[in-house]
């Protein structure tokens, strides 16, 4: 990028940034006397009972399965990815906000080895519903060129050992797909999926949160705070009540 | 209302007329041939900066602001009072000569205040002119001096316009007040303390505190016989000032009503919903002195006959004691102890053992203590109706209500149920199926 590019991608930021802020401002003064919470301060729960709304196709819902529960399978410390819901989870993210990429920068110029070099990671231009999209098309077509096979169906050490060469960056998953990127937006969504609040519709009775001893949504920890080194056994809670 | 209260009301208002009660003392006006019938307050300024203070304080202390000024302008009217018999407006009383009191002579004004009578006829109660009616000369002289100074503002209202049939005639109040109204001033109590008396003043009078402290009847007016016992103000509730020991203020000392009335919490209980705007609007501004005054008197009423509530088993709530400390205890205490002067505690809190309406109220709207002058901080009650379900919130207020001491009557979901619709509250959240 030469200076005129970098004072044009600047200047266009700028020009959408106060454009947004201007029709969004909102003066306050003093107290507001209602305390009852607006609805874009409240959390939005998991819409469940209509089925999958991205994940639509068998095999794509197959292969991120396959994938989830390899990166948390199920043990004597608790149930997969896919038992916690975190198919769910990564489902209701990817058909909203999150999905849409409603929080990232999307619009042109991208100069991706600059911006790479100032970010510190790859930057997308696609949001997260297109590149799940995307990179699971390429992780199934990498399979059935490779092992003859559907991804979901190959042995969990196959499987270990792809998501390996993902994550090392060895594996090229083909034009417009950075396979180590994917393989890191699956490792968090499933992580997320495992220890979110059970409201987005993972972690289901609060698998994750009993795992690492995480007691949940709790106004105030005041009262434990100096019980170092004791196990409080404090029972985990959503933000809306589980039963 | 059923509707057939509202038929037999209007039926006994207009017999009362019908037997002929012209003459009767409550529609008497000779009180008011203390002030002046010449001067019009569009014409008038008051320049006695004194009277016009003192005047300032009496209107505080009657709290004419809460009614009359409503985003309309300083004393502009406009506020929309429902009431079982429809919707009732008040009235523009700056002293705009057209669509306000301008027109109104001193003796016009004392004849509105304190007997009922305005300038379109007889008024409804909602305007408490049956408290007013036991203000002084003295005060009434200093409250019109202050009125003179108010800016005029230009605002044409239509105060019954939103009643219905028989209660949008005025002449049917005529009935009411024969009825209800007592036509009489302050008599100070001669084996009472001067601070007693002075109570009973602020108490019946300017702070029209039974307006919403003393249960009404079907026709609106104030039950004499259970004065001070508690009201319903629809979607909250006025708690019980008499001595009672259970859901009452026994066991108050004067000083901490005193402290209630200037800061909005006397370190136990904090002010809210329209105390709290009483509190912020009115009687933070009462004197130190006066405060003590209307403690001193309310310490001495002898308690209401409300028996002990029975009580609610707390031990088999299943989720009231995790809920309890995971959403409240963080502001209200472990041991419902509160937080001084800002949160309310549960403990010994016994305003809030009697009717449960505020406590609802507050769990599914929230409240907002008062800002006054010594205490600033106006500490917020999130509401909590977006992940609390009814049966959830009843238990929680079970468990409030009969822990550290407490008791009370067990909260019906059905009441938060009821309310959730009629205050427009959001449904809970559900969490996905699990
Ligand atoms: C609880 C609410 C309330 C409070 C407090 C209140 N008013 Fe009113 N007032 C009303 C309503 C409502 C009306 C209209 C009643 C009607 O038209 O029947 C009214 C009417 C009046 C009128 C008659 C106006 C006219 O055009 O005839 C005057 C004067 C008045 N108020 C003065 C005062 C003053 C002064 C105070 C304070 C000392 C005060 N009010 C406090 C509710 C209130
Ligand atoms: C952030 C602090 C905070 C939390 C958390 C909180 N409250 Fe409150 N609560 C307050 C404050 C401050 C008030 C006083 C509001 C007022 O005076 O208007 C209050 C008032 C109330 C009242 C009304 C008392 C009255 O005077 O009528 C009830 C009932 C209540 N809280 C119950 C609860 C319950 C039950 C919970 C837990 C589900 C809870 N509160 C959580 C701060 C809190
Ligand atoms: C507009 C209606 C209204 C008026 C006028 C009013 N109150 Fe109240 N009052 C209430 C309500 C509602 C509550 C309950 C507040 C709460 O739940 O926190 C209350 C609570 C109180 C309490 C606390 C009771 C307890 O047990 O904790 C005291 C004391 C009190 N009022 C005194 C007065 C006095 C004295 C006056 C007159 C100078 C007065 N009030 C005028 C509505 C009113």
């Amino acid at each position: 990028m030469n200076r005129r590019e970098a004072l044009f991608s600047l200047g266009s930021m700028a020009a959408a940034g106060s454009l947004g802020s201007a029709a969004a401002a909102a003066e306050l003064k003093g107290f507001p006397a209602q305390t009852a919470m607006s609805a874009d301060h409240l959390p939005v729960p998991a819409k469940t009972g209509g089925g999958f709304r991205v994940l639509t196709g068998e095999t794509e819902q197959k292969t991120v399965k396959a994938v989830f529960d390899r990166l948390i399978p199920a043990d004597a410390n608790g149930p997969s990815a896919s038992e916690a819901g975190c198919l769910e989870f990564l489902d209701d993210q990817l058909a909203g906000e999150y999905g849409a990429g409603k929080a990232l920068y999307l619009e042109g110029p991208l100069k991706p080895e600059n911006e790479e070099a100032i970010m510190g990671a790859p930057q997308f231009l696609t949001s997260p519903r297109e590149r799940y999209e995307a990179g699971l098309k390429a992780l199934e077509a990498y399979a059935q060129e490779n092992d003859g096979a559907a991804f979901h169906a190959l042995s969990p050490d196959r499987i270990d050992e792809i998501l390996a060469g993902l994550e090392a960056g060895e594996i090229d998953l083909g034009e417009g797909v950075n396979g180590q990127a994917f393989f890191e937006l699956m490792l968090q969504n499933v992580r997320e999926g495992y220890l979110a609040d059970p409201l987005y519709g993972g972690n289901r009775g609060m698998a994750g949160w009993k795992m690492i001893g995480f007691p949940g949504a709790r106004y105030d920890y005041r009262p434990y705070v100096d019980r170092r080194g004791e196990d409080l056994a404090l029972a985990p809670v959503s933000l809306i009540p589980l039963d | 209302m059923a509707k057939w209260i509202k038929i037999a009301g209007g039926a006994v208002v207009l017999a009362a007329i019908g037997a002929g009660g012209w003459a009767w003392t409550s529609l008497n006006t000779s009180r008011s041939g203390v002030a002046d019938d010449s001067v019009a307050l569009a014409d008038f300024t008051s320049d006695d900066a004194e009277a016009v203070a003192r005047g300032e304080y009496v209107m505080r202390m009657g709290d004419c602001a809460a009614c009359h000024t409503r985003g309309q302008g300083d004393f502009a009217g406009g506020y929309e009072i429902p009431t079982p018999f429809g919707t009732l407006v008040s009235s523009n009383i700056t002293p705009d000569r057209d669509t306000g009191i301008g027109g109104m002579t001193e003796r016009d004004f004392f004849d509105a205040l304190r007997q009922g009578i305005g300038q379109h006829g007889f008024l409804y109660p909602a305007m408490p002119y049956t408290a007013y009616a036991k203000l002084t000369d003295g005060d009434m002289h200093d409250l019109w001096a202050y009125m003179s100074t108010v800016a005029p503002v230009s605002n044409d209202i239509d105060e019954n316009g939103g009643m219905a049939f028989p209660y949008n005639i005025r002449l049917a109040m005529a009935g009411w007040d024969m009825l209800f109204f007592s036509n009489s001033g302050f008599e100070p109590e001669a084996g009472e303390s001067e601070a007693w008396n002075r109570g009973k003043y602020i108490v019946d009078g300017g702070g029209h505190c039974s307006a919403c402290h003393s249960p009404r009847n079907a026709l609106g007016a104030e039950v004499a016989a259970a004065y001070l016992e508690g009201g319903s103000l629809g979607d909250w509730s006025a708690p019980d000032l008499t001595q009672n020991p259970h859901v009452g203020l026994g066991g108050s000392t004067a000083e901490d009503i005193a402290a209630y009335l200037r800061k909005g919490s006397d370190g136990v209980a904090v002010a809210a919903g329209p105390m709290a705007e009483a509190v912020e609007h009115s009687l933070q501004y009462l004197t130190e002195e006066d405060a003590l005054a209307v403690g001193t008197y309310l310490v001495s009423l002898p308690a209401s006959d409300t028996p002990a509530p029975e009580g609610a088993d707390v031990a088999s709530l299943p989720h009231a004691a995790l809920d309890y400390e995971v959403n409240c205890s963080a502001c209200h205490g472990l041991s419902g102890e509160g937080i001084t002067g800002m949160v309310p505690a549960f403990a010994g809190n016994k305003g809030l053992l009697g009717d449960p309406t505020n406590l609802i109220h507050a769990m599914l709207k929230g409240a907002r203590a008062p800002h006054t002058h010594e205490v600033q901080t106006a500490a917020g009650m999130p509401s909590f109706a977006w992940k609390l379900s009814d049966e959830r919130i009843a238990e929680l207020l079970d468990y409030v209500r009969n822990s550290w001491g407490n008791a009370a009557a067990a909260v019906p979901a059905s009441s938060v149920a009821e309310m959730r619709a009629s205050l427009d509250a959001r449904e809970p959240m559900a969490n996905p199926a699990q």
